[in-house]
C-alpha cells in the first residue's frame, strides 16, 4: 500500500452504477471531442487549401465547431463527475501536483472557445487571420488535450507522485511517463480520424442543399478517416507496448474480459476500415461509435490494472440511499425528452425557413 | 491532512477560489435572470409588433450567449477545478454527498444549453409561439440548475439535520435553502436589468434606448426592492457564530461589507436615475458603471457567505484547513506532520525546525493565510509578536479569534511554526534559542524527576530566599529536607539542571521589570496581530494617547464595545492591570 494515496470517502449507491455511467457519458465525450478537434484541423485545412468549395466547406464547419465546443464541454463535466466518485482520491491527488497547468485548462478552452464563435460570427470577414483565429483554437485544443493526457496518466501512478516533495509549486507534469507520449498520440490520431468521419457525415447531410460541398466533405473526410486510422493502429501498438507488463498482459490472456474486449477491438477497427474504404459513410459511423464505446472499457482495463496494487472501486464503502438517484434517472429521461422535441423543432424552423 | 497542499504562500488558493467564483456567480445570476428577461423582451415585441424591440432582444440574445454559454459555462467547471485544488477534502466530501444532485444539474446544463442555442440561431425563423416556448424551457432548466447549486452551496454553511443523519434531503434543504433561493432568485431578476443596461447603451435609436433601458430599469429597481426582505430572512436563519462574525466580529468581513453597501447604494441610485428620473442620460460610461458596481455587490455577497463560515468549511463538520472537526482531537494528539500523507518530515528536530515549521503552517494556516501576498497576509500579521507570544497565541488561537480554526497539533509543533513565522517569515533570528533549549532541557528533567508528587509552584515556594548553591547542595540529599523524599538518583548534571531550572522559577516573580514584561507579552498576546504599538498598521499608542492609565484599563474590559470587530480581551483582571500598565509606560517610553 503506498502511503501516499488519500483515503476515498463513501459512495451512496454500489460502484457499479457509476461505472456504467462513467462509460456511458465519457465515450459521448470521447466522440464529441473528436468531431470537435477533427473538424477543427479540417476547417484549417480547408481554409489554407482555398478555392470556392473548399471555402464553403469551411464555412459550414464554422457555423457547427462552437456547438460542438459547447456539447463536447457539458459531455465532459459528467465523466468528470463520476471518475471523482470513483477515482477522487487519486485525481485530486494528481491535479494538485500540476495544479497550474490543470488549471490553465480554464483559460485555455474559454480562449478556443471564443476564437471557435469568433470564427463562426466573422467569417466573412476574417480573411486570412481567420487561419491565425482557427490555428490558435486547434493548438489551444491540442494544448489542453496534452494536459488531460499529463493528468491522467499521473492519477494512474501514485509512485510518481514523489515529485511532489521535491515541488509542491503545482508544476509538475508527467513527462518521464512512457505512456504519455503514445497515450496522447493515440487520443489526438484517434480523434484527427474521427473527426474526418464526423465532416464525411456532415457532407451526406449536405448534400441535400449544397452537393459540391457534400461530395468535398464526405470524400475529404473519409480519406482523413482513413489515413489516420491507419496510422492510430500503429501507434495503438506503441501505446500498447508502452504499457507496464502486467497491464499489458491483461489483454494477453491474464484477463479474460480484457482479452475478449481487446480482440474484439482489432476485429471492429478491420470492419471500420473496410466499411471506409468502401466509402460507406453510415456503417463506418455505427461501428466507430461501438469501437469508440469499447475502446472506453479498454482504457478502463488500463486505469484498473494500474491501480490494481493499491485500489480497485469494489473497496468504496456504500452508505445506501436510492432516492437521489431516481430523481436524476427521471430528471435524465425528462430533459433527453425535451432536448428531443427542441432539436425537432429546431430542424422543422430550419428548413422551413429555407424553403420560405 | 489526506492531500498534498498546492503551495504558493505569495498567491493563496484562497483567492484563486474567489476570482474565479465572484466571476462565475456574477454571470451564472445573470444567465438565469436574463433568460427570464429574453423571453418577456421577445413577448413585448411580439404583442406590440414592434420589429426594433425584437431586433434588440434577438442582439441581446447573442451577447447573453456569447458571455453566459462561453465565459458562464468553462468558469463553472473552472470553479470545480479551482476548489479540487485548493480544497481536496471539501470537494470531496461534496461530490460524493451529493453527486446525485450534480448528476441532476448537469442534466439541466445540457438543456440549458440546447435551449439557448435553439433560441438564438431559430430567432425569426421558429414560430413565435415555439420559439416562445423555447425560451421558457431555457429560463425553467437554468433556474432548476440554481435551485440544485443552492442546495449544495447552502450546504456548506448550514449543513443542518445532515450532521445528525447524513441524508441527502436534510443536506439539501438546509436552513438557509428557502431564503437564499428566493434572495438569490432576485438577485438573477436583478442582473437582468443590470446587464440589459449595457446592451442599451449600445442602442443608435433613441426612442427605443428610452424603452428598453426603462424596462430594464423596472426589472433592476423591482427584483432589487424584493431582494430586501430575503436577504433579511436569510440572515436571520444564520446560526449564532455566522451571524456574529456577520455583524462585525471579523475584521475581513467588515471590509467586504462596506464596499459590498457602497456597491448596493450605487447601483439603487444609479437603476433609480435610468428608470424613474432620466433615462436619457444612459450611456456606455454609465452602463459600465452599473454592471461594475453590480460585480462588486456580488463578490461582497459572496465573500461575506464562504467567510461566516469560518473556521469551517463545511459549518462544523469540516475545518477551512480540510481537518473533519471528529478528527481534530486525534490529530492534535498525534501531531500534524505525522498526521498528513503529505508532510516531507514526520518529525521535528532542531537542525530543521524552520522547515517542520513551514511546513506545519503550509498544512494549518495557508489555507487562508498567504505569505506578503494580497489576502490575509500573515506577516503582517505577526510583525510585532514576540517567538513567546506567537507560541502563546498558536495554542489558544481559536479561543482568541473564534475564525480561525483550533491549532490541532503538538507543542512542539506550536513552537515551530512559531519558529517558522517569527524567523522563517520575518528573517528575525530566534530569541536565544540556544538558552531557550537549554532552560527546555532543565524544565524537561525536573518535570520527568519531580512532578510526581509536587508541581514547580510547590517547589517555588519551598525555596524562596535559597541562592543556587544551596538549591544544588539539596539535590544531592534529599532525604534530609523530609524522610519521605527519597534521594534523587541522577547525574551531576541533571542535578545541575534542576538546579537551573529551580532559580529560574524564582527569578520569573522577583525580577522588578517583570511586571512589565507581563503586560508586554500580552501585548504581543493580545493586540499585535491587529496593532503594531508606535507606529504603523493600526498602531496603539496614538490612540491612548490622551487617556489616562485609568481609562486605559476601564477600555480593556469593554474591547468589544469599542470598535466593531474587536474581540473582548479574555484576560485576568490582574493580567489586564499589567497590560494596562505597559501600555500608560510605553507611551511614556518607558519599554523599548
Amino acid at each position: 500500500m503506498n502511503p501516499l494515496v488519500p483515503s476515498p470517502d463513501t459512495i451512496p449507491v454500489p460502484w457499479g452504477y457509476f461505472q456504467f455511467l462513467l462509460m456511458l457519458t465519457f465515450s459521448l465525450h470521447l466522440l464529441l471531442m473528436n468531431a470537435l478537434l477533427g473538424s477543427t484541423g479540417i476547417a484549417l485545412y480547408a481554409h489554407l487549401r482555398g478555392g470556392e468549395v473548399h471555402r464553403r466547406l469551411d464555412s459550414g464547419l464554422s457555423k457547427v465547431l462552437p456547438l460542438l465546443v459547447a456539447f463536447t464541454v457539458n459531455f465532459g463535466v459528467a465523466p468528470l463527475l463520476f471518475v471523482q466518485v470513483l477515482y477522487g482520491h487519486f485525481f485530486y491527488a494528481s491535479s494538485i501536483l500540476m495544479a497550474v497547468f490543470w488549471l490553465a485548462v480554464i483559460p485555455l478552452l474559454i480562449a478556443a472557445y471564443y476564437a471557435a464563435y469568433l470564427y463562426g460570427f466573422r467569417f466573412g470577414t476574417l480573411g486570412r487571420a481567420g487561419a491565425a483565429v482557427i490555428g490558435l483554437a486547434l493548438l489551444l485544443f491540442l494544448a489542453v488535450a496534452f494536459l488531460y493526457t499529463n493528468n491522467m496518466t499521473l492519477m494512474l501512478d501514485p509512485r510518481r507522485w514523489q515529485a511532489y516533495f521535491a515541488n509542491p509549486r503545482g508544476t509538475v507534469l508527467n513527462l518521464g511517463d512512457p505512456t504519455l507520449i503514445p497515450r496522447y498520440l493515440h487520443f489526438v490520431l484517434g480523434a484527427a480520424a474521427i473527426g474526418g468521419l464526423f465532416v464525411a457525415l456532415f457532407g451526406r447531410a449536405k448534400e441535400r442543399t449544397d452537393k459540391e460541398v457534400g461530395e468535398l466533405a464526405t470524400r475529404l473526410g473519409l480519406r482523413i478517416f482513413l489515413v489516420f486510422t491507419l496510422a492510430e493502429v500503429v501507434v495503438g501498438f506503441w501505446f500498447l507496448a508502452s504499457l507496464p507488463r502486467e497491464v499489458m498482459l491483461l489483454f494477453m490472456g491474464r484477463n479474460a474480459a480484457g482479452t475478449v474486449l481487446f480482440a474484439a477491438g482489432i476485429v471492429l477497427t478491420a470492419l471500420v476500415l473496410l466499411a471506409g474504404f468502401r466509402r460507406k459513410v453510415l456503417p463506418t459511423v455505427v461501428l466507430t461509435v461501438v469501437l469508440v464505446y469499447l475502446m472506453t472499457f479498454l482504457r478502463d482495463f488500463v486505469r484498473t490494472g494500474y491501480l490494481a496494487p493499491v485500489f480497485s472501486p469494489d473497496q468504496l464503502k456504500v452508505v445506501p440511499q436510492y432516492g437521489p438517484m431516481v430523481l436524476f434517472a427521471v430528471t435524465l429521461v425528462a430533459g433527453v425528452s425535451v432536448l428531443a422535441w427542441m432539436v425537432l423543432k429546431a430542424k422543422e424552423a430550419v428548413s422551413g425557413s429555407r424553403e420560405g | 491532512m489526506n492531500y498534498p497542499v498546492w503551495y504558493i504562500p505569495s498567491v493563496g488558493g484562497g483567492l484563486l477560489i474567489a476570482l474565479i467564483a465572484i466571476l462565475h456567480v456574477f454571470i451564472s445570476h445573470f444567465a438565469v435572470g436574463g433568460g427570464l428577461y429574453l423571453v418577456l423582451a421577445e413577448r413585448m415585441g411580439l404583442r406590440a409588433k414592434n420589429r426594433a424591440i425584437l431586433d434588440f432582444t434577438k442582439g441581446h440574445a447573442k451577447f447573453f450567449l456569447l458571455v453566459t454559454l462561453v465565459l458562464g459555462g468553462i468558469t463553472g467547471v473552472g470553479i470545480w477545478f479551482i476548489i479540487s485544488l485548493v480544497q481536496p477534502a471539501a470537494t470531496s466530501l461534496l461530490i460524493h454527498t451529493f453527486v446525485f444532485g450534480w448528476a441532476t444539474e448537469w442534466v439541466f446544463f445540457l438543456v440549458e444549453i440546447a435551449a439557448i442555442l435553439v433560441y438564438f440561431y431559430t430567432f425569426d425563423r421558429m414560430d413565435p409561439k415555439t420559439h416562445q416556448a423555447v425560451g421558457w424551457i431555457y429560463f425553467g432548466s437554468a433556474w432548476l440548475s440554481l435551485f440544485l447549486i443552492n442546495g449544495i452551496i447552502g450546504f456548506m454553511l448550514t449543513p443542518g439535520a445532515w450532521v445528525a443523519d447524513g441524508n441527502f434531503w436534510s443536506g439539501f434543504f438546509n436552513p438557509t435553502f428557502w431564503p437564499s433561493l428566493f434572495f438569490r432568485t432576485c438577485i438573477a431578476f436583478l442582473f437582468a436589468g443590470v446587464y440589459a443596461f449595457l446592451t442599451t447603451s449600445f442602442l443608435k435609436d433613441d426612442a427605443l434606448r428610452r424603452t428598453m433601458t426603462r424596462y430594464s430599469g423596472k426589472w433592476a429597481l423591482v427584483s432589487f426592492l424584493l431582494a430586501v426582505p430575503f436577504a433579511y430572512w436569510y440572515f436571520s436563519v444564520l446560526p449564532e457564530p455566522a451571524s456574529r462574525l456577520v455583524e462585525g466580529a471579523s475584521p475581513t468581513i467588515q471590509r467586504a461589507l462596506f464596499f459590498g453597501l457602497l456597491a448596493v447604494a450605487a447601483l439603487f441610485v444609479l437603476s433609480l436615475l435610468l428608470t424613474i428620473a432620466k433615462p436619457s442620460v444612459h450611456n456606455k460610461p454609465v452602463a459600465v458603471l452599473v454592471v461594475a458596481s453590480a460585480l462588486v455587490f456580488m463578490g461582497a455577497f459572496e465573500w461575506t457567505r464562504e467567510a461566516a463560515r469560518r473556521p469551517y468549511v463545511i459549518h462544523g463538520v469540516m475545518y477551512s484547513h480540510g481537518v473533519l472537526a471528529k478528527d481534530l482531537h486525534d490529530i492534535s494528539r498525534r501531531g500534524i506532520l505525522p498526521s498528513a500523507r503529505f508532510a516531507a518530515m514526520r518529525e521535528i528536530h532542531e537542525e530543521s525546525l524552520l522547515e517542520a515549521g513551514e511546513e506545519i503552517f503550509k498544512l494549518h494556516c495557508y489555507a487562508c493565510h498567504t505569505i506578503r501576498g494580497i489576502n490575509n497576509d500573515i506577516a503582517a500579521r505577526t510583525g510585532s509578536m514576540s517567538y513567546r507570544a506567537l507560541v502563546g497565541y498558536i495554542e489558544r488561537i481559536h479561543e482568541r479569534r473564534y475564525f480561525i480554526p483550533p491549532f490541532g497539533g503538538t507543542e512542539a509543533e506550536a513552537r515551530a511554526l512559531a519558529a517558522f513565522l517569527f524567523s522563517g517569515v520575518h528573517g528575525r533570528p530566534l530569541p536565544g534559542a540556544e538558552g531557550d533549549r537549554a532552560a527546555d532541557a532543565s524544565r524537561d528533567t525536573f518535570e520527568a524527576n519531580c512532578t510526581t508528587c509536587h508541581d514547580a509552584d510547590l517547589v517555588k515556594s519551598r525555596t524562596v530566599g535559597w541562592d543556587r548553591q544551596r538549591i544544588r547542595k539539596a539535590l544531592d540529599r534529599l532525604s534530609a529536607l523530609n524522610p519521605a523524599m527519597p534521594d534523587f538518583q541522577g547525574s551531576p548534571a541533571e542535578k545541575d539542571r534542576i538546579a537551573d531550572y529551580i532559580v529560574s522559577l524564582q527569578r520569573g516573580s522577583a525580577e522588578p521589570g517583570a511586571i512589565l514584561d507581563a503586560g508586554e507579552d500580552l501585548f504581543e498576546e493580545n493586540c499585535a496581530m491587529c496593532h503594531a504599538l508606535r507606529a504603523g498598521e493600526n498602531a496603539l499608542l496614538p490612540k491612548v494617547a490622551k487617556w489616562s492609565p485609568e481609562r486605559i484599563r476601564q477600555a480593556l474590559d469593554r474591547l468589544e464595545t469599542l470598535r466593531g470587530g474587536m474581540p473582548a480581551l479574555s484576560a485576568t483582571p490582574k493580567e489586564k492591570d499589567a497590560l494596562a500598565g505597559f501600555l500608560a509606560g510605553a507611551r511614556e517610553g518607558g519599554a523599548r
